[in-house]
Protein backbone atom coordinates (compact mmCIF):
# COMPACT_ATOMS: atom_id res chain seq x y z
CA UNK A 1 0.00 0.00 0.00
CA UNK A 2 0.90 3.43 -1.04
CA UNK A 3 0.39 6.31 1.85
CA UNK A 4 0.68 9.86 0.94
CA UNK A 5 -0.31 12.86 3.40
CA UNK A 6 -0.58 16.07 2.91
CA UNK A 7 -1.00 19.23 6.06
CA UNK A 8 -1.64 16.65 8.45
CA UNK A 9 -2.37 18.77 12.16
CA UNK A 10 -3.37 16.87 14.95
CA UNK A 11 -3.96 19.28 18.19
CA UNK A 12 -4.05 17.73 21.36
CA UNK A 13 -6.55 20.33 23.36
CA UNK A 14 -4.52 23.75 21.98
CA UNK A 15 -0.55 21.67 21.73
CA UNK A 16 0.21 21.16 17.94
CA UNK A 17 1.62 17.06 18.36
CA UNK A 18 1.70 16.57 14.48
CA UNK A 19 2.37 18.85 11.86
CA UNK A 20 3.54 16.81 8.66
CA UNK A 21 3.50 18.85 5.41
CA UNK A 22 4.23 16.15 3.07
CA UNK A 23 5.60 12.45 3.78
CA UNK A 24 5.16 9.57 1.45
CA UNK A 25 5.47 6.03 2.43
CA UNK A 26 6.39 3.61 -0.61
CA UNK A 27 4.75 0.57 -1.07
CA UNK A 28 6.39 -2.48 -0.67
CA UNK A 29 8.99 -0.96 1.37
CA UNK A 30 9.86 -1.25 4.86
CA UNK A 31 10.10 2.25 6.27
CA UNK A 32 11.56 3.01 9.71
CA UNK A 33 10.27 5.88 11.45
CA UNK A 34 12.78 7.40 14.30
CA UNK A 35 12.87 10.33 16.37
CA UNK A 36 12.99 11.32 20.31
CA UNK A 37 10.33 10.59 22.59
CA UNK A 38 7.19 13.15 21.96
CA UNK A 39 7.87 13.85 18.50
CA UNK A 40 4.82 12.24 17.22
CA UNK A 41 5.65 8.95 16.23
CA UNK A 42 2.94 7.11 17.76
CA UNK A 43 0.17 9.61 17.23
CA UNK A 44 0.93 9.29 13.27
CA UNK A 45 0.98 5.81 13.59
CA UNK A 46 -2.59 5.85 15.29
CA UNK A 47 -3.77 8.19 12.18
CA UNK A 48 -2.50 6.12 9.69
CA UNK A 49 -4.30 2.81 11.64
CA UNK A 50 -7.45 4.87 11.45
CA UNK A 51 -7.56 4.91 14.98
CA UNK A 52 -7.90 8.45 15.52
CA UNK A 53 -9.34 10.50 12.82
CA UNK A 54 -9.32 13.68 15.15
CA UNK A 55 -7.16 15.77 12.31
CA UNK A 56 -6.93 18.15 9.52
CA UNK A 57 -5.80 17.38 6.29
CA UNK A 58 -5.29 14.55 3.73
CA UNK A 59 -4.21 10.90 4.29
CA UNK A 60 -4.37 9.10 0.62
CA UNK A 61 -3.68 4.92 1.09
CA UNK A 62 -3.37 3.91 -2.04
CA UNK A 63 -4.94 7.05 -3.48
CA UNK A 64 -8.49 6.55 -1.24
CA UNK A 65 -9.22 8.09 2.29
CA UNK A 66 -9.28 5.31 4.71
CA UNK A 67 -12.11 3.56 4.75
CA UNK A 68 -13.50 0.20 6.56
CA UNK A 69 -12.38 -1.83 3.52
CA UNK A 70 -8.92 -0.86 3.01
CA UNK A 71 -8.91 -0.96 7.14
CA UNK A 72 -9.32 -4.97 6.88
CA UNK A 73 -6.03 -5.13 4.73
CA UNK A 74 -3.78 -3.29 7.47
CA UNK A 75 -3.53 -3.53 10.89
CA UNK A 76 -1.08 -2.12 13.95
CA UNK A 77 0.90 -3.69 16.65
CA UNK A 78 1.20 -1.57 19.80
CA UNK A 79 4.46 -1.75 21.74
CA UNK A 80 2.24 -2.61 24.86
CA UNK A 81 0.09 -5.04 22.87
CA UNK A 82 -3.59 -6.35 24.07
CA UNK A 83 -4.64 -10.28 23.39
CA UNK A 84 -7.60 -12.09 24.06
CA UNK A 85 -8.22 -13.96 27.51
CA UNK A 86 -7.71 -16.98 25.54
CA UNK A 87 -4.66 -19.37 24.43
CA UNK A 88 -2.21 -18.07 22.28
CA UNK A 89 -3.48 -20.43 19.11
CA UNK A 90 -6.91 -18.89 19.01
CA UNK A 91 -5.74 -15.20 19.45
CA UNK A 92 -3.06 -16.02 16.56
CA UNK A 93 -6.82 -17.25 15.06
CA UNK A 94 -8.58 -14.63 15.44
CA UNK A 95 -8.26 -12.29 12.28
CA UNK A 96 -8.97 -15.33 10.08
CA UNK A 97 -11.88 -16.13 11.91
CA UNK A 98 -13.65 -12.68 11.77
CA UNK A 99 -12.64 -13.00 8.01
CA UNK A 100 -14.96 -15.84 7.61
CA UNK A 101 -11.92 -18.74 6.99
CA UNK A 102 -12.48 -22.29 6.85
CA UNK A 103 -10.99 -24.45 9.72
CA UNK A 104 -8.70 -26.58 7.63
CA UNK A 105 -7.47 -22.67 6.31
CA UNK A 106 -7.00 -21.00 9.60
CA UNK A 107 -4.99 -24.15 11.43
CA UNK A 108 -2.56 -24.30 8.06
CA UNK A 109 -2.01 -20.46 8.48
CA UNK A 110 -1.53 -20.00 12.54
CA UNK A 111 0.42 -23.30 12.07
CA UNK A 112 2.98 -21.70 9.71
CA UNK A 113 3.28 -18.31 11.96
CA UNK A 114 3.77 -20.28 14.79
CA UNK A 115 6.54 -22.20 13.24
CA UNK A 116 8.17 -18.74 12.04
CA UNK A 117 8.22 -17.05 15.73
CA UNK A 118 8.40 -20.20 17.63
CA UNK A 119 5.63 -20.59 19.28
CA UNK A 120 5.01 -23.92 19.01
CA UNK A 121 5.53 -24.14 23.02
CA UNK A 122 3.20 -21.69 24.48
CA UNK A 123 0.05 -22.10 21.74
CA UNK A 124 -1.79 -24.14 24.29
CA UNK A 125 -0.83 -21.43 27.19
CA UNK A 126 -3.44 -18.53 28.38
CA UNK A 127 -2.26 -14.86 26.75
CA UNK A 128 -2.57 -13.66 30.30
CA UNK A 129 0.48 -16.00 31.30
CA UNK A 130 3.06 -15.08 28.70
CA UNK A 131 6.11 -13.72 29.44
CA UNK A 132 6.82 -9.81 27.53
CA UNK A 133 8.30 -11.69 24.69
CA UNK A 134 6.26 -13.90 24.62
CA UNK A 135 3.33 -11.47 24.28
CA UNK A 136 4.95 -9.28 21.78
CA UNK A 137 5.73 -12.79 19.13
CA UNK A 138 1.87 -13.90 19.99
CA UNK A 139 0.61 -10.09 18.82
CA UNK A 140 3.68 -10.14 15.58
CA UNK A 141 1.97 -13.46 15.04
CA UNK A 142 -1.65 -12.23 14.86
CA UNK A 143 -1.09 -9.60 12.93
CA UNK A 144 0.84 -10.84 10.40
CA UNK A 145 -0.99 -14.30 9.72
CA UNK A 146 -3.83 -12.62 7.13
CA UNK A 147 -1.08 -11.18 5.34
CA UNK A 148 -2.07 -7.61 5.30
CA UNK A 149 -0.75 -5.14 2.74
CA UNK A 150 -0.13 -2.71 5.30
CA UNK A 151 1.72 -3.37 8.68
CA UNK A 152 2.29 -0.50 11.35
CA UNK A 153 4.42 -1.78 14.17
CA UNK A 154 4.75 0.79 16.55
CA UNK A 155 8.10 -0.24 18.43
CA UNK A 156 7.30 -4.39 18.67
CA UNK A 157 10.69 -5.02 20.34
CA UNK A 158 11.13 -2.76 22.53
CA UNK A 159 12.20 -4.60 26.00
CA UNK A 160 12.81 -7.79 24.24
CA UNK A 161 15.93 -10.10 24.40
CA UNK A 162 18.67 -9.92 21.34
CA UNK A 163 17.35 -13.42 20.13
CA UNK A 164 13.56 -12.91 20.52
CA UNK A 165 14.64 -9.62 18.19
CA UNK A 166 15.79 -11.47 15.59
CA UNK A 167 13.04 -13.67 14.95
CA UNK A 168 10.34 -10.88 15.17
CA UNK A 169 12.60 -9.45 12.49
CA UNK A 170 12.59 -12.25 10.55
CA UNK A 171 8.97 -12.33 10.76
CA UNK A 172 8.20 -9.21 9.38
CA UNK A 173 10.91 -9.75 6.63
CA UNK A 174 9.35 -12.69 5.40
CA UNK A 175 6.17 -11.14 5.47
CA UNK A 176 7.44 -8.30 3.55
CA UNK A 177 9.18 -10.19 0.99
CA UNK A 178 6.39 -13.03 0.43
CA UNK A 179 3.57 -11.15 0.26
CA UNK A 180 4.67 -8.00 -0.11
CA UNK A 181 3.63 -5.93 2.29
CA UNK A 182 4.42 -2.57 2.88
CA UNK A 183 5.92 -2.09 6.33
CA UNK A 184 6.25 1.20 8.83
CA UNK A 185 8.37 0.35 11.56
CA UNK A 186 8.89 2.70 14.29
CA UNK A 187 11.70 2.23 16.48
CA UNK A 188 14.46 3.32 18.65
CA UNK A 189 17.09 0.98 17.64
CA UNK A 190 19.43 2.10 15.00
CA UNK A 191 20.93 -1.48 14.21
CA UNK A 192 17.51 -2.86 13.31
CA UNK A 193 16.58 0.68 11.47
CA UNK A 194 19.87 -0.37 9.48
CA UNK A 195 18.89 -4.21 9.13
CA UNK A 196 14.86 -3.44 7.86
CA UNK A 197 14.67 -0.34 6.18
CA UNK A 198 15.49 1.05 2.99
CA UNK A 199 13.41 4.06 3.75
CA UNK A 200 13.38 6.00 6.73
CA UNK A 201 11.54 9.16 8.43
CA UNK A 202 13.03 11.44 10.99
CA UNK A 203 10.40 13.05 13.34
CA UNK A 204 11.08 16.16 15.73
CA UNK A 205 8.44 18.06 17.57
CA UNK A 206 5.48 16.57 15.45
CA UNK A 207 7.19 17.61 12.51
CA UNK A 208 9.58 14.89 9.39
CA UNK A 209 12.88 16.43 9.89
CA UNK A 210 13.99 14.29 6.85
CA UNK A 211 12.80 11.52 4.95
CA UNK A 212 13.82 9.51 2.12
CA UNK A 213 16.09 6.17 1.92
CA UNK A 214 17.86 5.54 5.01
CA UNK A 215 21.48 6.19 3.33
CA UNK A 216 20.55 9.58 2.53
CA UNK A 217 18.81 10.28 5.71
CA UNK A 218 21.70 8.74 7.39
CA UNK A 219 24.13 10.53 5.67
CA UNK A 220 25.76 14.48 5.80
CA UNK A 221 24.46 14.61 9.60
CA UNK A 222 27.51 15.97 11.36
CA UNK A 223 26.43 18.81 13.07
CA UNK A 224 22.77 18.33 12.89
CA UNK A 225 20.41 17.97 15.00
CA UNK A 226 19.99 14.21 13.78
CA UNK A 227 23.51 13.63 14.22
CA UNK A 228 23.28 14.72 17.76
CA UNK A 229 20.33 12.17 18.38
CA UNK A 230 21.88 9.00 16.26
CA UNK A 231 25.36 9.94 17.85
CA UNK A 232 25.10 7.62 20.60
CA UNK A 233 23.90 4.87 18.83
CA UNK A 234 25.79 5.25 15.19
CA UNK B 1 -26.87 -20.05 73.57
CA UNK B 2 -29.05 -23.10 74.30
CA UNK B 3 -31.85 -21.35 72.62
CA UNK B 4 -29.74 -20.92 69.39
CA UNK B 5 -28.51 -24.34 68.79
CA UNK B 6 -31.89 -25.50 69.71
CA UNK B 7 -33.32 -22.96 67.05
CA UNK B 8 -30.46 -24.76 64.68
CA UNK B 9 -31.78 -28.03 65.35
CA UNK B 10 -35.38 -27.33 64.84
CA UNK B 11 -34.36 -25.45 62.01
CA UNK B 12 -33.01 -28.86 60.21
CA UNK B 13 -36.26 -30.57 61.35
CA UNK B 14 -38.17 -27.76 59.67
CA UNK B 15 -36.29 -28.53 56.96
CA UNK B 16 -36.80 -32.21 56.57
CA UNK B 17 -40.81 -32.11 57.46
CA UNK B 18 -41.14 -30.23 53.63
CA UNK B 19 -43.32 -27.79 55.47
CA UNK B 20 -45.50 -26.24 52.29
CA UNK B 21 -45.58 -22.76 53.94
CA UNK B 22 -41.43 -22.63 53.79
CA UNK B 23 -41.01 -24.21 50.45
CA UNK B 24 -43.37 -21.39 48.80
CA UNK B 25 -41.87 -19.21 50.40
CA UNK B 26 -38.17 -20.45 49.47
CA UNK B 27 -39.72 -20.91 45.83
CA UNK B 28 -41.11 -16.93 45.54
CA UNK B 29 -37.76 -15.45 47.44
CA UNK B 30 -35.77 -17.34 43.83
CA UNK B 31 -38.57 -16.51 41.61
CA UNK B 32 -38.51 -13.01 42.74
CA UNK B 33 -34.96 -12.69 43.29
CA UNK B 34 -33.81 -14.21 39.53
CA UNK B 35 -36.28 -12.46 37.95
CA UNK B 36 -35.13 -9.03 39.43
CA UNK B 37 -31.60 -10.21 38.94
CA UNK B 38 -32.23 -11.58 35.21
CA UNK B 39 -34.47 -7.98 34.67
CA UNK B 40 -31.40 -5.46 35.92
CA UNK B 41 -28.56 -7.38 33.89
CA UNK B 42 -30.87 -7.01 30.48
CA UNK B 43 -30.85 -3.21 30.87
CA UNK B 44 -27.72 -2.62 32.97
CA UNK B 45 -25.31 -4.62 31.21
CA UNK B 46 -25.65 -3.05 27.54
CA UNK B 47 -25.93 0.42 29.15
CA UNK B 48 -23.50 -0.18 31.25
CA UNK B 49 -21.13 -0.73 28.05
CA UNK B 50 -22.32 2.45 26.35
CA UNK B 51 -21.61 4.72 29.14
CA UNK B 52 -17.81 2.96 29.42
CA UNK B 53 -16.85 3.37 25.85
CA UNK B 54 -19.33 6.36 24.74
CA UNK B 55 -18.04 10.46 25.44
CA UNK B 56 -21.13 12.88 25.63
CA UNK B 57 -22.16 15.91 27.36
CA UNK B 58 -22.81 15.19 31.10
CA UNK B 59 -21.63 12.11 31.35
CA UNK B 60 -19.76 13.10 34.97
CA UNK B 61 -22.74 14.36 36.32
CA UNK B 62 -24.66 10.87 35.14
CA UNK B 63 -21.58 8.32 36.60
CA UNK B 64 -22.33 10.46 40.18
CA UNK B 65 -25.74 9.69 39.82
CA UNK B 66 -24.62 6.19 39.13
CA UNK B 67 -22.51 5.60 42.06
CA UNK B 68 -25.18 7.35 44.21
CA UNK B 69 -27.90 5.16 42.58
CA UNK B 70 -25.77 1.95 43.36
CA UNK B 71 -25.73 2.26 47.26
CA UNK B 72 -29.41 3.67 47.68
CA UNK B 73 -30.62 2.68 50.57
CA UNK B 74 -33.39 0.00 49.76
CA UNK B 75 -36.08 1.70 51.86
CA UNK B 76 -35.89 4.67 49.50
CA UNK B 77 -35.99 2.42 46.18
CA UNK B 78 -39.10 0.90 48.20
CA UNK B 79 -40.72 3.68 48.68
CA UNK B 80 -40.47 5.75 45.47
CA UNK B 81 -42.11 1.97 43.88
CA UNK B 82 -44.67 2.12 46.55
CA UNK B 83 -45.58 5.76 45.92
CA UNK B 84 -45.75 5.00 41.84
CA UNK B 85 -47.68 1.71 42.39
CA UNK B 86 -49.92 3.16 45.06
CA UNK B 87 -53.81 3.38 44.27
CA UNK B 88 -53.34 7.31 43.56
CA UNK B 89 -50.17 6.98 42.39
CA UNK B 90 -49.39 7.38 38.25
CA UNK B 91 -49.22 3.47 37.71
CA UNK B 92 -51.94 2.78 40.42
CA UNK B 93 -54.56 1.56 38.39
CA UNK B 94 -52.51 -1.65 37.14
CA UNK B 95 -52.99 -3.05 40.94
CA UNK B 96 -49.81 -4.26 41.31
CA UNK B 97 -48.90 -3.21 44.74
CA UNK B 98 -48.28 -6.01 47.32
CA UNK B 99 -47.66 -8.64 44.46
CA UNK B 100 -44.69 -10.80 43.69
CA UNK B 101 -44.19 -8.14 40.22
CA UNK B 102 -43.86 -4.85 42.60
CA UNK B 103 -41.02 -6.92 44.45
CA UNK B 104 -39.86 -7.38 41.08
CA UNK B 105 -40.18 -3.86 39.99
CA UNK B 106 -38.67 -2.75 43.44
CA UNK B 107 -35.36 -5.11 43.03
CA UNK B 108 -35.03 -3.92 39.84
CA UNK B 109 -34.08 -0.32 40.79
CA UNK B 110 -31.64 -1.10 43.69
CA UNK B 111 -29.84 -3.68 41.22
CA UNK B 112 -29.61 -2.29 37.72
CA UNK B 113 -27.10 0.55 39.36
CA UNK B 114 -25.54 -1.74 41.04
CA UNK B 115 -24.41 -3.91 37.57
CA UNK B 116 -24.35 -0.71 35.16
CA UNK B 117 -21.62 0.90 37.73
CA UNK B 118 -19.71 -2.31 37.69
CA UNK B 119 -20.52 -2.97 34.20
CA UNK B 120 -19.23 0.76 32.77
CA UNK B 121 -16.02 0.21 35.30
CA UNK B 122 -14.88 -2.78 33.69
CA UNK B 123 -15.38 -1.16 30.14
CA UNK B 124 -14.14 2.13 30.79
CA UNK B 125 -10.51 -0.18 32.05
CA UNK B 126 -10.57 -1.94 29.06
CA UNK B 127 -13.03 -1.32 26.43
CA UNK B 128 -11.08 1.27 24.34
CA UNK B 129 -8.33 -1.43 24.36
CA UNK B 130 -11.05 -4.23 23.07
CA UNK B 131 -11.89 -2.04 20.45
CA UNK B 132 -8.95 -0.84 19.10
CA UNK B 133 -7.93 -4.62 18.85
CA UNK B 134 -11.13 -5.56 17.03
CA UNK B 135 -10.79 -2.55 14.69
CA UNK B 136 -7.05 -3.48 13.88
CA UNK B 137 -7.69 -6.66 13.14
CA UNK B 138 -10.60 -5.64 10.39
CA UNK B 139 -13.43 -6.83 12.63
CA UNK B 140 -16.68 -4.90 11.96
CA UNK B 141 -19.25 -3.85 14.43
CA UNK B 142 -20.93 -6.58 15.50
CA UNK B 143 -17.70 -8.69 15.71
CA UNK B 144 -15.88 -5.47 17.49
CA UNK B 145 -19.35 -5.91 20.38
CA UNK B 146 -18.82 -9.23 20.35
CA UNK B 147 -15.10 -9.36 21.21
CA UNK B 148 -15.73 -6.70 23.32
CA UNK B 149 -18.68 -8.97 25.37
CA UNK B 150 -16.35 -11.86 25.17
CA UNK B 151 -13.84 -9.73 26.74
CA UNK B 152 -15.12 -8.86 29.79
CA UNK B 153 -17.64 -12.07 30.24
CA UNK B 154 -15.85 -12.19 33.35
CA UNK B 155 -16.44 -8.79 34.59
CA UNK B 156 -20.18 -9.07 33.75
CA UNK B 157 -20.82 -12.81 35.49
CA UNK B 158 -19.28 -10.51 38.53
CA UNK B 159 -21.56 -7.29 38.80
CA UNK B 160 -24.99 -9.79 38.03
CA UNK B 161 -23.30 -12.16 41.16
CA UNK B 162 -23.31 -8.67 42.94
CA UNK B 163 -26.70 -7.48 41.93
CA UNK B 164 -27.77 -11.25 42.79
CA UNK B 165 -26.23 -11.09 46.23
CA UNK B 166 -28.19 -7.61 46.35
CA UNK B 167 -31.10 -8.93 44.93
CA UNK B 168 -31.43 -11.96 47.88
CA UNK B 169 -30.40 -9.91 50.82
CA UNK B 170 -32.70 -7.56 50.36
CA UNK B 171 -35.29 -7.18 52.91
CA UNK B 172 -36.69 -3.06 53.28
CA UNK B 173 -37.98 -2.55 49.85
CA UNK B 174 -39.93 -5.81 49.22
CA UNK B 175 -41.23 -5.00 52.68
CA UNK B 176 -42.32 -2.40 51.65
CA UNK B 177 -44.13 -3.10 48.39
CA UNK B 178 -44.77 -6.66 48.90
CA UNK B 179 -46.51 -5.94 52.40
CA UNK B 180 -44.93 -9.46 53.74
CA UNK B 181 -48.40 -11.41 52.97
CA UNK B 182 -48.73 -15.22 53.91
CA UNK B 183 -48.82 -17.23 51.08
CA UNK B 184 -48.87 -14.24 48.59
CA UNK B 185 -45.69 -12.04 48.97
CA UNK B 186 -43.82 -13.54 52.09
CA UNK B 187 -40.35 -14.22 51.13
CA UNK B 188 -37.36 -15.69 53.06
CA UNK B 189 -35.91 -12.06 54.74
CA UNK B 190 -39.13 -10.42 55.44
CA UNK B 191 -40.30 -14.00 57.18
CA UNK B 192 -36.83 -14.00 59.30
CA UNK B 193 -37.88 -9.81 60.32
CA UNK B 194 -41.53 -10.96 61.36
CA UNK B 195 -40.57 -14.19 63.12
CA UNK B 196 -37.51 -12.16 64.87
CA UNK B 197 -40.04 -9.86 66.19
CA UNK B 198 -42.31 -12.60 67.32
CA UNK B 199 -39.99 -14.47 68.96
CA UNK B 200 -39.98 -17.18 66.98
CA UNK B 201 -36.10 -18.03 66.58
CA UNK B 202 -36.42 -21.38 65.50
CA UNK B 203 -38.58 -20.78 61.94
CA UNK B 204 -36.31 -17.51 61.47
CA UNK B 205 -32.65 -19.59 62.03
CA UNK B 206 -34.47 -21.99 59.93
CA UNK B 207 -35.28 -20.23 57.05
CA UNK B 208 -32.06 -17.72 57.98
CA UNK B 209 -30.02 -21.26 57.26
CA UNK B 210 -31.70 -21.93 54.00
CA UNK B 211 -31.02 -18.36 52.42
CA UNK B 212 -27.51 -18.69 53.73
CA UNK B 213 -26.77 -22.30 52.09
CA UNK B 214 -29.17 -21.16 48.91
CA UNK B 215 -27.30 -17.70 48.56
CA UNK B 216 -23.66 -20.21 48.80
CA UNK B 217 -25.18 -22.56 46.19
CA UNK B 218 -26.12 -19.79 43.67
CA UNK B 219 -22.88 -18.15 44.50
CA UNK B 220 -21.06 -21.34 43.98
CA UNK B 221 -22.43 -21.85 40.77
CA UNK B 222 -21.64 -18.14 39.42
CA UNK B 223 -18.09 -18.29 41.13
CA UNK B 224 -16.85 -21.04 39.01
CA UNK B 225 -18.67 -20.59 35.77
CA UNK B 226 -16.43 -17.25 36.45
CA UNK B 227 -13.08 -19.16 36.78
CA UNK B 228 -14.56 -21.38 34.21
CA UNK B 229 -14.63 -19.01 30.76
Amino acid sequence: MNINMHNIIKKYENKTVLNIDELEIKKGLVTGIIGPNGSGKSTLMRILAGLDNDFTGTLHIDEQEVNPEISKHMTLVFQKPYLINTDVYHNIAYPLKIRGKSKSEINSKVQQVIELLQLESIQHQNANTLSGGELQKAAMARAIVFEPKLLLLDEPTANIDPQTMLLMENAISYINQSCSTTVVLVTHNIGQLQRMCREAVFMREGRVEKQGALRDVLSNIKGTYIGEFLEPEL
Amino acid sequence: MDYIMQGFGEAFQLLLSLDKEIYGIILLTLYVTIMSTCIAAIIAVPLGILIGLKNFRFKRTLIRLLYTFMSMPPVIAGLFVFLVLSRRGPLGQLELLFTPTAMIIAQVFLVTPIIMGITYNSTREKGQKIRQLAYTMGANRIQSLSLLLFELRADILAAVVSGFGRAISEVGAVMLVGGNIKGHTRVMTTSIAMLQSMGDYSQAIAIGVVLLALSFAINSILYHGQRVI
